[in-house]
């Protein structure tokens, strides 16, 4: 369960969220939709640590992220953003090299399961012997999804993910997203098509006011 | 072979005569460097000069103390040089820095002097503060190029160490890739010079060691040593320095402090 209590934050003297307050259970799904520069990425970061809010609490499984536990509970949560930035190197080192981090050792890695999720998002299985940077937007995005599932991680952050896809591959990533059931799904994006899904929604709209 | 004659003052100022041509031509040519070139002209003689009646001291009192504290004075102002020329905060890096450079210039001058070159007193002038001047100043371009180059990447391409961190890295497992980059920065043109050396470029020391009177084969035998000297104190002067000031330059969530950089 992830719960913000009265968060507030002010980037650049432009005040984003003034006590915010919302509670997503497990398994559960929000929509953070608001226009760019509203400030969904920043709810996101947050919940990461990434940014501290100025004034608020939030707490994730019932405890509240801090600097004693922050890099424990990065761990239950997986981040997608738009335009990633990923790195060098082959897809696949880029992989095996992500499953040799101390705490991600214990996943094996298994050449079957990820030519798998290639497929299932429409790449191709040469995609693993390919340069990071030869990849297309659209497909660099896919690879971190994929290398996120691979983590299993309860919890996942999408940031517009599905802002540089085409329809039909938007449809599918979050046809795949909202099939897995078990997971707490946290999706910032003011693409239509998310809100077809009816997910409870908070709204940053232009002036940082929730709703 | 005989000692390099005496420059006498008129001959110095014929030297100065040479720049009459890219002046003419800065002017010509409205690039608009004259001023600068006269500041730092005027700086480079300046200092030299200073540098020229410090040196005659240090070498007639020749006293280990005080060849140990001008060495130090020297990589203060190297840390200086590397802070002025990479808009990083002097608050946040010197002392990290100056630290990286005590330890590796101060192990490798050591080394050179005790068994490369086996002087029995190698604290003397004569080794502590030229042999000392050449390490810290041929490193330092390249310290500049290494920790400016980690920096700025960490905060161009924060998204990537962000996503790295996301994926349940370590601050460490999230930096090295950029502590790879800044090292092959720093290092790659150090080793493409040292490929030429002797063919595109005469290096400075040996250069200076044959117009002093040395003959070239003792020259080209110091210049090898101090090169590779040289590699190795650069290497572990911009390795530590990166990792020092890492230690400081983010917070306990792992994230990049604000206020490194210099406006």
């Amino acid at each position: 369960m992830i719960k913000l209590e009265n968060i507030s934050y002010s980037l650049n003297g432009k005040q984003l969220f003034d006590r915010l307050s919302v509670e997503i259970p497990a398994g559960g799904r929000l929509l953070v939709s608001g226009e760019s520069g509203s400030g969904k990425t920043t709810l996101l970061r947050m919940l990461l640590g990434f940014v501290r809010p100025d004034q608020g609490q939030i707490f994730i499984d019932g405890e509240e992220l801090g600097l004693d536990n922050v890099w424990r509970l990065r761990r239950k949560m997986a981040y997608v953003s738009q335009e990633m930035q990923i790195g060098r190197g082959q897809v696949e080192n880029f992989i095996r090299e992500v499953l040799r981090f101390r705490h991600n050792r214990h996943i094996e890695y298994q050449k079957d399961q990820v030519l798998k999720l290639l497929n299932e998002f429409q790449l191709s299985p040469e995609t693993i012997g390919k340069d990071l940077e030869e990849l297309s937007g659209g497909e660099l995005q896919r690879v971190a999804i994929i290398v996120t599932l691979l983590l299993d991680r309860p919890v996942y952050l999408l940031d517009e993910v599905t802002s540089a896809l085409d329809h039909p591959l938007k449809k599918l990533i979050i046809n795949y997203f909202t099939g897995l059931s078990e997971k707490t799904l946290i999706v910032s994006s003011h693409d239509g098509i998310w809100h077809e899904q009816g997910f409870p929604t908070i709204n940053t709209g232009n002036n940082g006011s929730s709703s | 072979m005989e000692a390099a004659p005496d420059i006498g003052i008129m001959r110095l100022l014929a030297a100065f005569g040479l720049l009459v041509i890219p002046v003419g031509l800065s002017l010509f040519m409205k690039l608009g460097i004259a001023r600068q070139l006269f500041i730092s002209a005027g700086r480079m003689t300046g200092q030299l000069f200073l540098m020229g009646i410090l040196l005659v001291y240090l070498f007639r009192w020749d006293n280990p103390w005080l060849n140990i504290a001008w060495v130090m004075v020297m990589m203060f102002f190297a840390c200086y040089a590397v802070m002025v020329n990479s808009k990083i905060s002097f608050r946040h890096f010197l002392a990290p820095v100056f630290l990286s450079y005590f330890i590796g210039t101060g192990f490798v001058l050591l080394f050179f002097n005790s068994v490369v070159i086996g002087y029995e007193n190698i604290f003397t002038a004569r080794l502590m503060v030229v042999v000392g001047g050449m390490l810290l100043g041929n490193s330092l371009n390249g310290t500049v190029i290494g920790i400016s180059n980690y920096y700025e990447s960490i905060r161009k391409d924060n998204k990537r160490y962000l996503y790295l961190l996301s994926l349940g890295a370590t601050r460490q497992e999230a930096l090295l890739p950029f502590f790879r980059d800044a090292m092959l920065a720093a290092l790659r043109p150090f080793l493409a010079n040292m490929a030429t050396m002797g063919i595109v470029s005469l290096p400075g020391m040996m250069t200076g060691q044959i117009l002093g009177g040395s003959s070239p084969e003792t020259a080209i035998k110091y210049q090898i040593a101090i090169v590779l000297a040289v590699f190795a104190a650069l290497t572990i002067s911009v390795s530590l320095s990166i990792y020092f000031s890492s230690r400081r330059a983010f917070d306990d969530y792992g994230i990049l402090k604000a206020g490194l950089f210099r406006k």
